[in-house]
């Protein structure tokens, strides 16, 4: 039956069709929508958590004793105040027995017990730097034990909270920013403890991955995509190079210990080790990156530079690359981030010591955020609980310093044609 | 009608080309094609599409070494010497025989960047104002000049197909080759920017040997002296361009002329 030329285009089974075209295409862009705000709102709750869980691990609560070192003079021979061995001095003067007899005359039977064990160090850092302290009644701002902190910040025992509401009365506790979170290295007391020592160790570690990782993957990627045959050997690579993408992580900590550590005999703990173990890791992604977006290179660019007489090497290095760039740029932030968030494989490498000092090099042992961040939500402590959420916004934040000067130097770099 | 512009040249021929045969892997794209071109007429290559004449013009400057599985066999000589032989560099080679394609591509770098690149990575200029000078030569003979001189340093993609066309053109010129192969030039323009390229190939003839392929047969007419045309993979005749057009000696140039297939 021939029905051509008896279509009617506006009868009720057309505008069916239509409605129903209509209908899907409304659907798909609600789901799409749907997609897109249901991700956002998981953004948003991850934020607004971490943030609202991080944000009093930035503040520390403190309590005033005041020490009349004219009643009670500290054991200790003035001149050394001066030397190096001002801090040995001091640790030696039993400041701790001052504070918590002047903590028990002011805050009762109770008083010693409001200050954190390693608050006499407080003391100790205030009378080395001004000496003359010693010379009369000087009142101190120390920290507070865990269970007032935590009072202080809402959470702890009802009996905490009865002590941190006397205090409060008598004006001798406060809340100030805990500059020390930002300046100091782990620590096993939760007001001692700081985020600046991982944090060096993260950008040591990311510094050797991205010196390794970055020239060497993008030299593979312009000698597969440029120069090598088409044949059975770059087949090959090119199938272990995407499976090395996809090897699980931990896998590589366990190369690095057996390689960098075991045969090479470098030191354990170290962010060499480290940067060397993630850009093992990092490296695939980077190549796999780095060819899609020498491949998006038009050719009509390679054949205006051969055509002028560019040689192969001026081909890439004056056109393709400065092309391919930002594509480049924005797998190596991919890789990098992943980097930055890993874990597994430096915990092979022994990157999960206890390091109470920051690293001065690349050789030093140290620790990275994650490791960190991992290690602190795995103490007993309570005190510890916020400082991993604040460790979890330092992280953020170190990587959204990274991606966003990638994004900065993509677009810097990026060329429409 | 067609005029017989083509001139006796009393200078050998600047390329040659004796029994090529092009393969892609097993497939033979070219067999048999002996070409002469010399510096005073415009050789235009015609031929319906997939004959062979694109492939052949970028065997005439090594091109086609790009292009995984091709092969060349025959002799092409430029001044004398085996362009296909160990000792000939390519790339000072595509510098001598410049090349301009079908779609105008020029970098995405400023004006001035295009014309001055070339001359640059031979080592041709010395210092800036030489520099300048070679760009600014070239855009004019390139008839571009007027129209760009106050915008050197903007994109060169943001100028419209046909100057970007004659960009490509006075990028070219630049490195100050003795032949140009045209692959399909004006394939991509309007018929104003076409009638400019070929009124700059007109000028451009004598001062450098021109070759030329295009689909267009009025183009070719208008513009070439020596018209080639393709088929099939072979070089099914090769003369003056007046007489290809009026009286072809072979059925097969008469039928593709009189547009009986193509």
């Amino acid at each position: 039956m021939n029905r051509l030329g008896l279509t009617d285009w506006n009868g009720p089974v057309m505008r069916r069709r239509l409605a129903r075209r209509y209908a899907a295409e409304r659907r798909f862009r609600l789901l799409g929508l749907g997609a897109v705000l249901l991700s956002a709102a998981f953004l948003a709750f991850l934020l607004v958590s971490m943030i609202g869980q991080g944000a009093t691990g930035f503040l520390r609560t403190e309590v005033r004793v005041t020490l009349d070192f004219k009643a009670a003079p500290l054991l200790i021979d003035r001149a050394a105040l001066a030397g190096r061995g001002a801090d040995l001095a001091l640790a030696n003067a039993g400041i701790p027995a001052h504070l918590n007899a002047a903590a028990t005359t002011a805050y009762g039977g109770e008083g010693a017990g409001y200050l954190s064990e390693n608050s006499w160090l407080d003391v100790r850092d205030a009378v080395r730097d001004d000496p003359a302290l010693l010379d009369g009644k000087a009142s101190f701002w120390v920290a507070a034990a865990t269970a007032i902190d935590l009072a202080a910040k809402g959470h702890g025992t009802a009996e905490a909270k009865a002590a941190y509401a006397k205090l409060k009365q008598a004006g001798a506790v406060r809340k100030t920013f805990n500059a020390g979170f930002l300046t100091r290295s782990n620590s096993n007391d939760p007001t001692r403890a700081g985020i600046w020592g991982a944090f060096k160790g993260s950008l040591l570690t990311m510094i050797v991955t991205l010196l390794l990782a970055f020239p060497i993957g993008v030299l593979s990627a312009v000698y597969l995509e440029e120069y090598a045959p088409r044949n059975r050997m770059t087949d090959l690579i090119e199938v272990s190079i995407n499976n090395l993408a996809a090897v699980p992580s931990i896998i590589f900590g366990l190369l690095g210990l057996a390689v960098f550590l075991n045969t090479w005999q470098l030191p354990r703990s170290a962010a060499l080790v480290g940067g060397l173990t993630l850009a093992l890791m990092t490296m695939p992604v980077i190549v796999i990156a780095a060819r899609n977006a020498i491949k998006s290179v038009p050719p009509s660019i390679r054949d205006a530079a051969l055509g002028v007489g560019a040689s192969p090497v001026q081909v890439v290095f004056h056109h393709v690359l400065p092309l391919a760039l930002p594509g480049i740029l924005t797998g190596t932030i991919i890789g990098m981030a992943r980097a930055l968030g890993e874990t597994a494989p430096l915990l092979m490498i022994g990157m999960r010591a206890f390091i109470a000092t920051p690293p001065d090099g690349f050789t030093d042992p140290a620790t990275v955020l994650p490791v960190q961040i991992f290690l602190w939500s795995d103490e007993v402590s309570r005190g510890f609980v916020e400082k991993t959420s604040a460790a979890i916004v330092v992280l953020l934040a170190f990587l959204l310093a990274m991606n966003g000067l990638a994004i900065y130097l993509r677009n810097r770099f990026e060329r429409r044609w | 009608m067609i005029e017989d512009h083509s001139v006796k040249s009393d200078r050998p021929a600047k390329m040659s080309a004796r029994n090529v045969n092009v393969f892609y892997g097993q497939k033979q794209a070219i067999s048999g094609v002996s070409i002469d071109v010399d510096m005073d007429n415009v050789v235009a290559f015609i031929g319906p599409s997939g004959c062979g004449k694109s492939t052949f013009l970028r065997t005439l400057n090594r091109m086609n070494d790009t292009i995984a599985g091709a092969r060349v066999e025959g002799q092409i000589t430029l001044d004398g010497t085996d362009i296909y032989n160990p000792d000939m560099d390519v790339v000072q080679l595509r510098a001598r025989v410049g090349m301009v394609f079908q779609k105008p591509n020029p970098f995405p770098k400023s004006i001035y960047e295009n014309v001055a690149y070339g001359p640059r990575i031979h080592g041709l200029v010395d210092g800036k104002a030489d520099l300048d000078a070679v760009v600014e030569q070239s855009l004019r003979r390139a008839g571009l000049w007027d129209e760009v001189k106050d915008r050197l340093h903007e994109s060169g993609t943001a100028l419209s197909g046909g100057q970007q066309q004659r960009l490509c053109i006075a990028r070219a010129i630049a490195v100050d080759p003795e032949v140009i192969l045209m692959d399909e030039p004006c394939s991509a323009l309007d018929p104003i920017a076409t009638a400019k390229i070929e009124e700059l190939i007109h000028e451009l003839r004598g001062r450098y040997a021109i070759v030329i392929v295009t689909h267009n047969m009025q183009q070719a007419a208008r513009v070439s002296q020596h018209t080639a045309f393709f088929h099939l993979g072979q070089l099914v005749e090769y003369g003056v361009t007046s007489e290809i057009f009026t009286n072809p000696r072979e059925v097969r140039t008469k039928d593709y002329i009189t547009g009986r297939y193509g």
